[in-house]
This record gives structure tokens, C-alpha cells and sequence, in this order.
């Protein structure tokens, strides 16, 4: 009595020892490779234009949402100290920016908060703002009411909260922003990588269907076979048009972080940077003499923004690296601009506290209304700084979009040329069959 | 067919009992409290104050000769610049502090500074405040960054051997402030509780060498104790009456309590050397007290702590 498994061993093996039978096997063999084959690169193309479209439409978007709570937040500190300077009452003007700049932080907050992927790292520092966020607005009021009724405690209450937006929220902040670009680095880098998997199989695929026919040429002495030429045809057609597809799609990946989401942080940095340098300015009024850290950290960070004189430091970088005659462009040079005249401004004021002039110092640092300023030329700055984000944001997006545009038809083509392949390796096959009936 | 039933219903219940506990996305937080920037919980502090054997008596000044101001002089110097400048506290009220109406610095100390100006300049207003804390008093006299220091600064032998001072100008005495539902009545009950004071003041070294043995807190500002005391950080502030004086103004929930247990002679910070100008400020002082002391007093302090009458300078014997 035979053993059931070799019996069924031998259901598989006999017919491979006959010709038509191992023919049979090629056929069944290289279409499910096929199969494979296609399966593998529509994924692999799927794979990267959802990586773009979260790019574009999450992970970018979050980083930017990031950037506001630190921008508003950064805002209100500044703005809330200038508050505290202007006399004889505060200005309507300043209370709006300071309440329009705490909502814009909240609801920022809720957004950056609404990423399902968020990481550990994120949450914690959305709970630091989320939980000292209301302690900080609460200490801004009552400083606010103590000042009204004349009493000193009131400055105390606002150094207490400045304290604790510049040890606490605006660094957990700024961690949350760092957290987030250093993910849209990473899906940039996903979408610019080489295939692999794709790759190895469409390869193992043609090396197939190049032996069969090389095996059919000799057992049958006809050079050709129609159907697996169309199907060797269809595969080379699909490694010529992802080839050209993926490098199109690398190279705008590529130049949507070269020319946008890079530039776009390097000037979220020097924005940063001038917010703080904002706060440095008026809190130095503000601690009247007490606040030579304030002034030691404004020129620290004016340095690293714009150099000495507007002409160095990030603004410059980004500046040498945009293509002339575009929108960042201009914006930069107007941003460069700003910058220089703010710290021209800004000695001027220092010069005039440093010689007791406190008075024309605190007019010259604060009001809004004169054109030379340090508050217009440091508005103006930020305005520039945001329209130069605004424009590489832009350019990020628009090369994204078409690197995954590049891709669009691609998965569908994979599909389609694998069915194209696996019927010409069938009637292809199933030719040479009926020779042997 | 019934025992495939009861199969049936075992497969179905097979997965049912204790699940865990669902997942908890609020777990509890508890609020942490803000303390104004530089804040320390028991630093240390030396309470050995050397040298205060040595020096007799340190309120004793050098004998004022006059409102002159010969070329070559300190006050000369100051004229040649147009400018006095001083270090004052904008944070304390009734003695330095800033007045958010208009902008300026006002209070007992400040009008002191300014009756300088008027002497040197005929103008009150020729004055460059810098706001300065407790700590910084001594450093900016001796790094030149002021002329002189009116700061609610007790002389003591320590300091002069760093800096001079002027006569005396007021005397204060350091007492307690608590909250009234506290029955906190002076030091003695603070045993163990936390007791602020601003960093390098002789007010946190008496906190820390009181008997009772309470935690001292230093912070920069007095008006950061009153931000603590009002947030229940701290059970008290012990500092000056005066000073404890302008913040029960601030806050009709506190009061002072217990007994003036030191002497705090008020003196104006010159740096050390500078002999003509000690002799020059304790000329203006000498005329202030006689002209315009009462006048500032009632404005500033009597309304907190009652009538007063201006303090008599001691000098010293040798002309050293």
C-alpha cells in the first residue's frame, strides 16, 4: 500500500518529467511571478504618492500649525510687556493683539493635538502648553489689574509670567515645532528612496521570462514567441516609464525640500528668533536696568538671525540659496531690510535708556504710530518673515503635488501591464501545448 | 443537536469575563505653581557677618562741608555729564517704585535721589535711574555703573568695608508680614514654614538666624514675596516695616505683625573713596532734613505707618 504523501508527492513531480508537463509549470510559475511582480510595484507606487499626499496634506500642515502656537505665544509675551511700558492706561490696540494672539495659540494647540500619529514626545509637549497655558494668561491678568490700581505688584506678576513663557511654554513649544519638522524630513525621506523590494522582483520577473524563451528557442528551434515577447515587452515598458517616474517624482521631492520645507525652516528659526528678540527689547524696558540678560540674549539672537547689520545670519543663508526674481526672493530682501533697520533702531533706543533718557527710550522702543520705530520696523520684519514663509510653503507644496502627480497613472499602469503580461506568457505557453497534442 | 448547542454557547462565551480596566486618556494632573524668575527655597546664606565688632559705629559718616563743588571733585565729574546716576528700586511700593499712570519712578527714596540732582544741577529731574535689585546694590557702586545708591539700604559694618554711605536718612525696623487669617503673630510662630526675602538683603539673614529656625525664600524683587504670599507659596515676608508697609497697601488681606526686632538706618550707597561726595550728600541730607523730610515723609509713609520725624546724623570724630 502506497504512502499517501508520496503519492501526492508524485502527482506533483511526474508531470515535470515530461515535457508538456514542465512547460505547464513554467506557464503557471511566470504567472504568478507576473502576478507578484505587478502586485509589488503598484504598492511600492502607492506607498510613496500616499507618503506625498501626507506630506502635503498632514505632516506639512502640522509643523506649520506647530510654528503658530510658538509664533502667538512668543507674541503675546512681547506684546503683553509692552502693554505694561505704555502709560496712562493700555492701548485698545495692544489688548487685541495680545487676546487675538492667546486664541490663536489655543486653537493652534488643538490642532498640532489633533495628529492620530503623534509621537510620545509630541503629547508631553502639548501637555506643558495645554497645562501652563491658563496659569500664564491668568498671571498676565492680574498684573494687569494691580497695575490698574497703580501697585508695583503688578510688575512682579508679569515678570512671573514672562518667567514662566520663556522656561516652560515657549520651549516646549519650540520642541513640539522641532518634533514636527524632524517628521516631514523623515516622510521627505521615505518618499526619496530607491524601491528595493519593487525592484528585485520586476528584475527576478524578466530574468524569468528572458530563460523561457531562451529555453523555447532551444527545445523548438523558432526564435520567437509572440505572447512572451509581449509580456517581456510590457514589463521593460513598466520599468522604463517608473524609472523615469520615480526620478521625476525624487527630483521635485527633492527640490520641494530644497526650496521649500528647508528654507521654510530656516526662516521659521529666524522668526523665532526675531519674536524673541522682540520680547528681549521691551522686557529690558520693562526691568529698567535690571535687564542686561534681556540685551545679552537680543543681540545673541539678532546675530544669528541677520548678522550685525541685517546682511548675515539665516536671513543671508536663505537668501543665497532662493532663485532670483521670485516670491521669496523679495521677500527675503525686504525681510534683510527690516532687519537692518530695526537694529539700527533698536542701538538707538539702547543709547537713549543708557543715557537716562528712559522717557524717549520706551517712545522710540513701543509706539506703533511712529513710521521709525523699533515696533514698525519689527512688524515689518514679521510681515515680510511670514510672506517669505507663505511663498516657500508655496513652492514645497507645488513640487510635492506634481511628484505625485508624476506617479498618479503609474499604479494603475502597473495593473494593467501585468494583466497584458500575464495573458501573452499564457497564450504564449499554451502555443507551444497544442504542438504537443 | 443540544450538545452542538452547548457547544455553541461555550465558543461564545469563551471570550466574556474581567476585560482589564478601559483605557484612561485623562489621567490626573495635578497644577504646578509659577515662581518669579531667580527664586530660591533655602539658599545659602552667611549669617556670620564678620567685622561687626570692628567698625563702632557704622551709622557714623564724614561731617558734611558744604554744597561747593571744586574742580577736580567726584560732584564735579557728575556735573561735567549732566546726568546723576542712581540705583533705585521700581518695585517697592512707597519707596521706589513705578507709578503706571505716567511712567515714572516715584517714592520716598526716589525724591531723596532727586533732592541730589536739584543740588548739583538746580534740577530735580537731571536724574538716570537704574533699577537695580537688592543683590546688584554693592556691585554697581563698586563697578561705577551708578554715582550713588538710594535703595532702602541699611548700613552696616560688612557693607563699609565695600562701599560708604551717607548719614542717616530714615530708620526702619524689621517686622513680619502675614496674611490675617493666618494668627500668625511674629516670627517665633514660623518655625519650619517658608519666609521670604529678597536675595543679598540683611532681612534673609535675620530670617535665617531667627530662633525659630523657619525655611527662608529669596527672590529678587519685594514685590515677588507679595506675588508668592498671594499665590500661598510662602506663609510671610519679613523685611522693613516700611517696605511690609507698602504691601499691606497693596493687599487688604494682609498685616503686619509683631515687633520691630532690629534697626534699619537708612543710608545713601557712594562708592568706596569717594570722600567728597559722602561730605556732599550728607550736606543735601542735612538740608533736606530740615526743608522738605517732613513733607516727603507725609506724603509717602505716614499714611502706612503714622507720624515720624527725621533721624539725627552721628559723625565721626577723626577726620579719617
Amino acid at each position: 500500500m502506497p504512502h499517501p504523501a508520496g503519492r501526492g508527492l508524485r502527482s506533483v513531480t511526474r508531470p515535470a518529467a515530461t515535457t508538456p508537463g514542465r512547460l505547464t509549470l513554467i506557464a503557471v510559475g511566470l504567472i504568478v511571478l507576473t502576478t507578484l511582480a505587478a502586485l509589488t510595484a503598484w504598492l511600492a507606487v502607492r506607498d510613496r504618492d500616499h507618503t506625498l499626499t501626507e506630506l502635503t496634506e498632514r505632516r506639512e500642515p502640522l509643523a506649520v500649525a506647530a510654528q503658530q502656537v510658538y509664533r502667538a505665544l512668543s507674541d503675546a509675551d512681547a506684546t503683553a510687556a509692552s502693554a505694561f511700558l505704555s502709560t496712562g492706561g493700555e492701548p485698545e490696540e495692544l489688548r487685541v493683539r495680545y487676546e487675538n494672539d492667546v486664541a490663536m495659540a489655543g486653537s493652534s494647540l488643538g490642532r498640532a493635538a489633533s495628529d492620530p500619529a503623534a509621537s510620545e514626545a509630541m503629547a508631553a509637549q502639548i501637555d506643558v502648553i495645554g497645562r501652563q497655558l491658563p496659569v500664564y494668561t491668568g498671571l498676565v491678568e492680574t498684573a494687569r489689574a494691580n497695575n490698574r490700581q497703580g501697585f508695583p505688584v503688578g510688575a512682579s506678576y508679569l515678570r512671573e509670567a514672562s518667567a514662566l513663557m520663556r522656561s516652560e511654554i515657549l520651549p516646549a513649544a519650540e520642541r513640539l515645532y522641532r518634533v514636527d519638522t524632524a517628521r516631514v524630513a523623515e516622510r521627505q525621506h521615505d518618499a526619496g528612496g530607491f524601491p528595493a523590494l519593487a525592484a528585485v522582483v520586476v528584475a527576478a520577473l524578466l530574468a524569468a521570462l528572458v530563460a523561457t524563451q531562451l529555453y523555447l528557442t532551444r527545445l523548438t528551434n523558432r526564435t520567437l514567441n509572440i505572447g512572451l515577447l509581449v509580456a517581456t515587452v510590457a514589463i521593460v515598458l513598466g520599468v522604463l516609464w517608473s524609472t523615469a517616474a520615480v526620478t521625476t517624482q525624487s527630483a521635485l521631492t527633492g527640490s520641494g525640500r530644497r526650496d521649500g520645507t528647508e528654507q521654510v525652516d530656516l526662516l521659521v528659526k529666524a522668526r523665532i528668533a526675531a519674536l524673541k528678540s522682540r520680547a528681549d527689547e521691551t522686557l529690558t524696558l520693562v526691568a529698567r536696568g535690571e535687564g542686561g540678560g534681556y540685551e545679552a540674549e537680543f543681540a545673541r539672537l539678532t546675530s544669528r538671525l541677520a548678522g550685525e547689520d541685517g546682511t548675515g545670519g539665516w536671513l543671508a543663508e536663505v537668501a543665497a540659496d532662493a532663485e532670483d526674481e521670485t516670491p521669496l526672493a523679495d521677500q527675503v530682501a525686504a525681510a534683510q531690510h527690516s532687519a537692518a533697520r530695526w537694529l539700527r533702531t533698536h542701538a538707538t533706543v539702547r543709547e537713549l535708556d543708557e543715557a537716562g533718557d528712559y522717557g524717549d527710550a520706551v517712545r522710540l522702543a513701543i509706539d506703533a504710530d511712529r513710521p521709525d520705530g523699533a515696533t514698525a520696523a519689527f512688524l515689518a520684519l514679521d510681515d515680510h518673515l511670514r510672506a517669505a514663509i507663505d511663498a516657500a510653503r508655496q513652492s514645497f507644496f507645488d513640487d510635492t503635488t506634481n511628484a505625485s502627480r508624476a506617479l498618479t497613472l503609474l499604479a494603475s499602469g502597473w495593473i494593467v501591464l501585468g494583466v497584458v503580461a500575464a495573458l501573452g506568457v499564457g497564450a504564449g505557453i499554451t502555443q507551444r501545448l497544442r504542438e504537443y497534442r | 443537536m443540544s450538545r452542538l448547542a452547548l457547544v455553541v454557547v461555550a465558543l461564545l462565551l469563551a471570550g466574556c469575563g474581567p476585560a482589564g480596566e478601559p483605557p484612561d486618556l485623562a489621567s490626573p494632573v495635578t497644577a504646578q505653581r509659577p515662581t518669579p524668575a531667580n527664586t530660591e527655597i533655602d539658599p545659602d546664606i552667611d549669617t556670620g557677618g564678620s567685622g561687626d565688632e570692628d567698625c563702632g559705629n557704622p551709622t557714623a559718616s564724614l561731617r558734611p562741608t558744604g554744597l561747593a563743588t571744586p574742580p577736580g571733585s567726584t560732584m564735579a565729574e557728575i556735573k561735567r555729564r549732566g546726568m546723576l546716576r542712581v540705583g533705585v528700586d521700581q518695585n517697592t511700593y512707597l519707596f521706589g517704585f513705578r507709578n503706571p499712570a505716567t511712567g515714572e519712578l516715584e517714592g520716598f527714596d526716589i525724591e531723596i535721589a532727586r533732592a541730589i540732582a536739584d543740588a548739583l544741577f538746580g534740577d530735580p529731574d537731571r536724574v538716570s535711574f537704574k533699577a537695580i535689585t537688592s543683590q546688584q546694590r554693592i556691585d554697581v557702586l563698586r563697578d561705577g555703573t551708578v554715582d550713588v545708591v538710594v535703595r532702602t539700604m541699611t548700613i552696616n559694618c560688612e557693607r563699609r568695608e565695600l562701599i560708604d554711605f551717607s548719614s542717616v536718612y530714615f530708620v526702619a525696623g524689621q517686622r513680619v508680614l502675614v496674611t490675617k487669617r493666618s494668627g500668625y503673630t511674629g516670627l517665633a510662630d514660623l518655625g519650619g514654614k517658608r519666609v521670604c526675602a529678597t536675595t543679598g538683603s540683611t532681612s534673609l539673614g535675620n530670617i535665617a538666624a531667627a530662633a525659630s529656625d523657619p525655611v527662608p525664600v529669596a527672590v529678587d524683587n519685594w514685590s515677588d514675596c507679595l506675588v508668592l504670599l498671594q499665590q500661598g507659596q510662602i506663609e510671610a515676608i519679613s523685611t522693613d516695616d516700611t517696605i511690609l508697609a507698602g504691601m499691606a497697601q497693596q493687599d487688604p488681606t494682609t498685616h503686619v505683625v509683631g515687633s520691630r526686632f532690629t534697626t534699619e538706618p537708612y543710608g545713601v550707597g557712594i562708592p568706596q573713596g569717594d570722600r567728597d561726595m559722602v561730605r556732599y550728600v550728607n550736606a543735601v541730607l542735612r538740608q533736606v532734613r530740615e526743608d522738605r523730610w517732613q513733607a516727603v515723609y507725609d506724603r509717602w509713609i505716614e499714611p502706612a505707618l503714622g507720624p515720624g520725624s527725621p533721624p539725627q546724623p552721628t559723625y565721626r570724630q577723626v577726620q579719617r
